[in-house]
């Protein structure tokens, strides 16, 4: 059974890989905005794992754009170095705030990270060197805009963040962030340094955010803090997308994305601005009939097979 | 050996705990009291949950005081805390392996330690796969102290073990209690006196965050307050 679950992720692996010689740009375009979504979901999920609910995508998201912008306009990095400095920046900053914010729970962690968020957008936006509200142009996208090749950047970091994903379901991690989850004093109990790892998970995940707002810069080529790059729907788009995937999995956030952006870009197309409308009420429908996401869905229709 | 010498513990102007004293050698040591007595307290002190004002923890000589939670379980003290010992949607062996995933000296024995539990709780061995929440109380119960033992401890404590179970299953429960004391010092804390008297070897009254009496299980079982207050004879 185990060699049948690598067979198919290799062959969705080679498929992927192989779209660009298949496909036009347009299909592509669509492509990296599913794979945008993707890691962003998994991430925020990967955290809520442990029972910490971030509202902070969008923060650490626009961090690691800036992070990619400023170090390609006044550094002279080439592309993927301005990547790994966005998702460096992201997950350094995260660790030290996380050392302070983490000792919060609930809702007070949630509201912490929103505001957060702002916090990044106000400074970028009162700053000279992030050029302010207006701010900045990228001199050259990566690849100089090549669909193909930007594609396969955004696919290599959309695998890498289901690799973390699974790690993370493998290891001992999985272990520490259920037992958080699910009881701190008995994870704490059982030996789970319960800070340690919800530094090292947020750091991790956030890095992850910053990395995909770095990607995003390049794919775009601009910042601009207060519409795009650090958007409420960097925020609200993904959370949905793992909801409706299914909560506490790898495959449900990656299912939440193609589904929800498949959706939302053919809406786009067929009912200009309506499509908001039809998208949240299959989003309320969709949580309603779906508690537990497509992925509770179909381990629930095995279950029943099975019996 | 596990010394817990003059501890003082409040919440806030509250004090729980007055100059509590006692000593876990290689035995089974018994903790009676009333509800509200501080025997959870107590324990959460050890466990380094609740800060003491003043006194001292040693295990093996070595101050736990200053150390987090997860240091003292790693330093050889398991729990199995009341009404909360399991995790319910892992299955039986992942929760087995969360008690021992985080301790070097136990990962490493890992499979010494699941033959271990299983020679003491051998139903746990045709249930691997189940979530744990899905097993009876009975069954929940011998996961989550099979768990604490995972982590090969040096003192195992044992929160209100017989709680919300019933007399057959609370009888299966002492009687792995009087094996599992063959290689770990244990701490229970119990309401029910009457079967805990029969598994262990010496006794603490805790009344009013006070140790009031501190004997063998035999003298315990024959004392006149004892008798009256705990036994209802």
């Amino acid at each position: 059974m185990k060699y049948w679950k690598y067979l198919i992720c290799a062959v969705l692996l080679i498929v992927a890989v192989s779209l660009p010689k298949f496909i036009g740009v347009y299909p592509l375009q669509m492509a990296n905005i599913i794979l945008i979504y993707m890691a962003l979901a998994l991430s925020w999920d990967m955290l809520l794992r442990t029972g910490q609910l971030s509202f902070g995508i969008a923060g650490f998201f626009g961090l690691g754009g800036y992070a990619t912008m400023l170090t390609s306009t006044y550094f002279g990095f080439n592309p993927l170095l301005s990547l790994m400095a966005a998702a460096i920046t992201a997950g350094l900053v995260a660790a030290l705030v996380g050392y302070s914010v983490l000792r919060l729970r609930a809702l007070y962690f949630a509201i912490v990270t929103l505001a957060l968020g702002e916090i990044f957008r106000v400074i970028a936006q009162n700053l000279e060197i992030t050029g302010g509200t207006e701010g900045m142009l990228l001199k050259q996208t990566m690849f100089k805009g090549d669909a193909a090749s930007t594609y396969w950047v955004m696919l290599a970091i959309g695998v890498l963040t289901i690799i973390i994903s699974i790690i993370f379901q493998k290891t001992r991690i999985h272990y520490a962030s259920t037992s958080i989850r699910n009881d701190e004093i008995v994870a704490a109990s059982s030996g789970v340094n319960i800070f340690k790892y919800l530094v090292i998970i947020f750091a991790v995940t956030s890095a992850i955010q910053g990395l995909v707002g770095g990607a995003y810069v390049q794919l775009y080529g601009f910042v601009e803090p207060t519409a795009t790059t650090f958007s409420i729907n960097f925020v609200l788009m993904p959370i949905t997308m793992a909801l409706l995937g299914g909560l506490y999995t790898t495959w449900g956030p990656v299912i939440g994305a193609v589904l929800l952006s498949v959706i939302a870009e053919s809406l786009k197309l067929r009912i200009p601005y309506g499509h908001l409308l039809v998208y949240g009420i299959i989003m309320v429908v969709g949580i309603l009939w779906f508690p537990g996401g497509i992925m509770g869905f179909i381990k629930k229709m095995f279950k029943i097979s099975n019996q | 050996m596990l010394e817990v010498k003059n501890l003082n513990v409040s919440y806030g102007k509250l004090q729980i705990l007055w100059d509590v004293s006692m000593q876990i050698g290689n035995e089974s040591v018994g903790l009676f009291g009333p509800n509200g007595a501080g025997k959870t307290t107590l324990i959460n002190a050890i466990l380094g949950i609740v800060r003491p004002i003043s006194g001292e923890i040693t295990l093996d000589g070595e101050s736990l005081l200053k150390m987090e939670t997860d240091k003292i379980i790693k330093h050889g003290i398991a729990v199995v805390p009341q009404d909360r010992e399991l995790f319910p949607m892992m299955t039986v062996l992942e929760n087995l392996r969360t008690g021992c995933a985080y301790i070097p000296r136990a990962k490493k024995k890992y499979k010494e330690r699941l033959e271990y539990v299983f020679a003491m709780f051998p139903i746990l061995k045709e249930r691997l796969d189940q979530p744990a929440g899905s097993m009876s109380g009975g069954q929940q119960r011998m996961v989550s102290i099979a768990r604490a033992l995972m982590a090969d401890p040096k003192v195992l404590i044992l929160d209100e073990p017989s709680g919300g179970l019933q007399p057959s299953i609370v009888t299966e429960v002492f009687h792995g209690l009087k094996e599992i004391k063959k290689n770990v010092s244990v701490l229970v804390t119990e309401q029910n006196v009457r079967q805990a008297l029969k598994a262990i070897d010496r006794g603490y009254i805790l009344e009013d965050g006070k140790i009031a009496m501190a004997d063998t299980a035999q003298n315990l079982a024959g004392n006149d307050h004892i008798r009256k207050s705990y036994l209802g004879i």
